[in-house]
């Protein structure tokens, strides 16, 4: 066995490289992924509630592609994106719905929040993050790509940078 | 300052206030739930499905011992689940459907993961593969030294017990 040391010793360099060709080890690839995104319903928020209605969600025939983007007060990483995404809100709003899904959190807190940073994009209240796990959420913030065909294109974990959500926005209205 | 009267002291320790006091120790000490028992809420079989599904968001804790938000609704969900009549399988069916075989403790044995279950196999074939060769050729070495001839023996026993080499 020890004549073919040069192939063992290839062949453990080789699995060592390919174990680490993973490109970004921080990704969660969703197995939502090419699939129909979960429809849901849920109460919106209420300073939303005059202009969007009461209810709020993901169904067939929104015709529109969506941003969803699931948040928390408490969650430090929400803060930096929050004002991000209501600028994309602003720009693209006839476009592209952004909807953010508040997830085990108080309505007195989420109130809050939206009041500081001023939020436009209408909000979901979801205060057990049931729709999270329908989504196979991981936590918060993570924001799933969907296309105007209601099937999700990727789901990213963590906070967006401005790029990001660019490139995220022309992927879905190409 | 008042002295303590010897009598209302005695009095404390009558048997019947003793075993008032036993007896109140004893349903104190019942009352205590069990360390190992869950949380009165869900049944000892959501605990027992959530045991062998991860919690997303921990490190190394199962939905059955995490208390974080998420992992509190799963065990929210198992019991609806139950309540519906959904057998084990049909659960696990359904966080997997979410997230993938991630979230089992013991992902299924079939593509990559079955590599990973046959790994201990391989090793010890291979471990016995390593011996075995070893083996034989030990076995091969005692074979040359048996095949040395009896006069060859003899002729070497001599010599070694020659008047020369004799100290």
């Amino acid at each position: 066995m020890l004549r073919f040391w040069p192939v063992w010793v290839l062949l453990l360099g080789g699995l060592f490289y390919w174990g680490m060709q993973r490109p970004n080890p921080t990704e969660l690839k969703s197995v939502l992924v090419g699939k129909a995104a979960p429809s849901f319903s849920l109460p919106l928020l209420e300073p939303y509630r005059a202009q969007y209605g009461a209810e709020m969600g993901i169904r067939e025939g929104l015709n529109k592609p969506v941003l969803l983007n699931i948040w928390a007060s408490w969650c430090v990483p929400c803060r930096t994106e929050a004002p991000l995404l209501e600028r994309f809100h602003r720009q693209y709003k006839d476009r592209v719905l952004i909807l953010g899904v508040n997830v085990q959190d108080s309505q007195a807190e989420a109130l809050r929040f939206i009041r500081q940073y001023g939020l436009t994009f209408p909000s979901v209240y979801d205060e057990r993050g049931r729709i999270g796990i329908e989504y196979g959420y991981y936590g918060v913030p993570e924001t799933f790509i969907i296309n105007r065909n209601g099937i999700v294109l990727h789901r990213h974990t963590g906070e967006l940078n401005e790029a990001q959500l660019q490139g995220y926005i022309e992927r879905v209205l190409q | 300052m008042r002295r303590p009267n010897s009598r209302w002291a005695l009095g404390w320790f009558r048997p019947s206030r003793l075993l008032a006091a036993g007896y109140c120790l004893l349903a104190l000490a019942l009352a205590q739930p069990n360390p190992s028992t869950p949380p009165p809420d869900f049944s000892p079989r959501v605990f027992e499905i959530a045991r062998a599904l991860r919690c997303p968001v921990c490190q190394g804790e199962s939905a059955a011992e995490s208390n974080a938000g998420i992992a509190v609704e799963m065990r929210r969900i198992i019991a609806e689940q139950l309540a519906q009549g959904k057998t084990e399988a049909e659960i696990r069916q359904f966080f997997v459907e979410r997230y993938g075989d991630w979230i089992l403790y013991e992902p299924p044995a079939r593509g990559l993961t079955l590599l990973i279950w046959l790994s201990p196999l391989v090793g010890l074939g291979l471990l016995g593969f390593g011996l075995w060769r070893y083996l034989a050729q030990v076995k091969a070495r005692a074979q040359v030294v048996s095949d040395v001839s009896e006069g060859e023996i003899a002729r070497l026993e001599a010599e070694l017990e020659s008047p020369e080499r004799q100290p």
